[in-house]
């Protein structure tokens, strides 16, 4: 997975500038939520609870800001990613404690032929790995302004 | 209900699965609980299954992800290859457990 393959699940439609949300409950709920308004998924209930049941496994508040919710579910036919922006962070129980800026939601059927769930949640970590992009990413307004300083612009 | 050895074996390869996602995702960086419930789960079943079948599994797998596919209007839904219709009825009755003439999937009849 390059990253222009990545940019390309990017979608202004699922994509929210600034999140309202002030709880991980409801910041998980206003990410699915854009799934909805689309017609991708049906209702929100399955995604959510399998969503929330990851994060009993271990939470996907990364650290660094950074929040990778995923899942496979049923709900979906097609890998889906959501991304969110929060400029004052939300508590998420992340790994370091440190409110959550950035989320990126990942949802993925369980049998998905094109193999593409891990190859994006990977190019992900990878990329967010990076201090800068974070930090510049932080400070995003819209969609096409996300996606450039994504794409190191 | 006593499950099928291809009940078992469509098991075994979901919990495959399961723990590879689980795997990955450690490698990346994520904390996954339960990974071992996984494995215990996966040696239990080992057990349960006949090896010659484990083995057909096993080497299917060097291949494929998922070395188990379905069987619909006798197509497989692996390679699209037509199954012969006698191995539905045979597949039903004797528990047989039969694979792809083309691909070598094992193979099961949702309907
Ligand atoms: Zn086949």
């Amino acid at each position: 997975m390059n990253l222009n393959e990545l940019v390309g699940y990017f979608k202004d439609d699922l994509f929210l500038p600034e999140i309202k949300a002030d709880t991980k409950e409801s910041v998980l709920e206003e990410l699915v939520e854009p799934l909805l308004k689309n017609d991708i998924i049906k209702n929100k209930r399955v995604i959510l609870e399998t969503l929330k049941k990851r994060e009993t496994l271990g939470s996907t508040g990364i650290g660094h800001g950074v929040a990778i919710p995923h899942c496979r579910t049923l709900a979906v036919s097609n890998v889906q990613l959501v991304v969110g922006h929060s400029e004052q962070g939300i508590v998420y129980k992340s790994m370091d404690g440190e409110p959550v800026h950035l989320f990126f939601l990942i949802v993925a059927p369980p049998q998905e032929k094109s193999n593409l769930y891990l190859p994006i949640l990977g190019k992900l970590v990878e990329m967010l790995r990076d201090k800068d992009l974070r930090k510049r990413l932080q400070t995003i307004h819209d969609f096409n302004e996300f996606v450039t300083v994504f794409q190191g612009g | 209900m006593p499950k099928s050895q291809l009940e078992l074996l469509v098991l075994y390869q979901d919990i495959q699965l399961m723990l590879y996602d689980a795997e990955e995702q450690k490698k990346m960086g994520f904390q996954v609980e339960g990974v071992e419930d996984l494995k215990i789960a996966l040696s239990e079943m080992e057990e349960t299954i006949q090896t010659r079948y484990i083995r057909t599994y096993e080497r299917l797998k060097t291949r494929y992800t998922r070395p188990i596919a379905p069987v619909s209007k006798d197509v497989c839904l692996g390679c699209f290859a037509t199954q012969p219709t006698s191995y539905k009825a045979r597949a039903w009755s004797d528990k047989q457990i039969f694979t792809c003439e083309n691909c070598g999937r094992i193979l099961y009849w949702i309907h």
